[in-house]
């Protein structure tokens, strides 16, 4: 209950938000390493595993920077409704930077962990 | 583009109305990026609006498109980084203008090329004062010492000005290499 009290709430908060910021990214390809999604539908697998709250539209900025870095490419296909859905998936170049992202990751981790101790 | 169609009138207003918001954020981008974004924008709002829980309509679209944001927020960066694209790949000076301003915020390395873009401008208005003013433009050296390149209302003794007729063409070619230069430098910053 001290600690609560006590905790400089504000620093933790913007904080997280940097962190958010810095891991959405590697979240992203970790989501598209499975299967391609469609911008929606990645947003919702993002909620579902994490708990990350952002304005589902920031993730078209982030999107279309990966795009342009040649790590995800998109596709519009057609549905029955009218409206189409466009497909992003990782690219043979994304998939070698996510395995690079992921050991750095770990590398990260435990680091951290140490220092923890 | 196929829009979406709702039973209420409030909701087709609060639709359309959200979708103008779209358009007036990307009108300074190409027709086919523009395009793009409100095809995403629409494509989103009509997954999101299909997977809600049933409520009113209203309801539904309103709690879709707070979920987006406003897009004037969420879509800047990505207006921002399309204008750099298109103004690094054009060297048209109104797109580096727009892109400019659109980048202003995102640190000190944008406000260094806005200076150097000053400074070439500044040597636009050079080539203009040295046909108006020859004698009292231009690149001007005392007792061999480099003292001054512009424009001066009053001409003291001693102070030679050295390129005299080659002012023009060594200005314009200095604008257009720091052009071009401060522009190359702009794409590859914006992609860091």
């Amino acid at each position: 209950m001290y600690y609560i009290c006590c905790m400089n709430i504000e620093f933790v908060q913007n904080w997280f938000s940097q962190v958010k910021k810095g891991t959405l990214s590697y979240i992203i390809l970790i989501i598209l390493d499975e299967k391609e999604y469609y911008g929606y539908e990645l947003v919702q697998e993002i909620k579902i595993h994490t708990t990350l709250e952002v304005a589902e539209g920031t993730l078209y900025p982030l999107l279309n920077r990966l795009k342009t870095d040649g790590i995800v490419d998109s596709k519009w296909i057609e549905q029955e409704s009218g409206i189409p859905r466009k497909y992003y998936t990782l690219t043979a170049d994304g998939r070698e930077t996510l395995q690079e992202m992921k050991k750095i990751w770990l590398n990260l981790g435990s680091a951290i962990n140490k220092i923890q101790k | 583009m196929k829009k979406l169609s709702f039973t209420t009138s409030t909701a087709q207003k609060i639709y359309d109305d959200y979708l103008n918001r779209v358009s007036r954020c990307t009108r300074t981008l190409p027709e086919d990026d523009q395009r793009e974004i409100m095809m995403e924008v629409n494509s989103h709002i009509y997954e999101a609006t299909l997977a809600a829980t049933p409520q009113t309509e209203v309801e539904v679209l309103v709690n879709a498109l707070q979920s987006f944001g406003a897009p004037e927020d969420v879509l800047q960066p990505l207006v921002a980084d399309k204008k750099v694209k298109q103004a690094t790949r054009t060297f048209n000076p109104r797109h580096i203008i727009q892109a400019l301003y659109l980048n202003i915020s995102n640190g000190i390395g944008f406000v260094l090329f806005a200076v150097v873009y000053l400074f070439i401008a500044a040597l636009g208005i050079l080539i203009i004062l040295k046909l108006i003013y020859p004698e009292h433009t231009g690149l001007f050296f005392k007792k061999d010492h480099f003292c001054f390149l512009g424009f001066t209302t009053e001409l003291p003794g001693g102070l030679t000005e050295l390129l005299g007729n080659w002012f023009i063409p060594v200005v314009a070619v200095l604008m257009i290499i720091l052009y071009f230069l401060n522009t190359l430098l702009f794409r590859l910053l914006k992609r860091k």
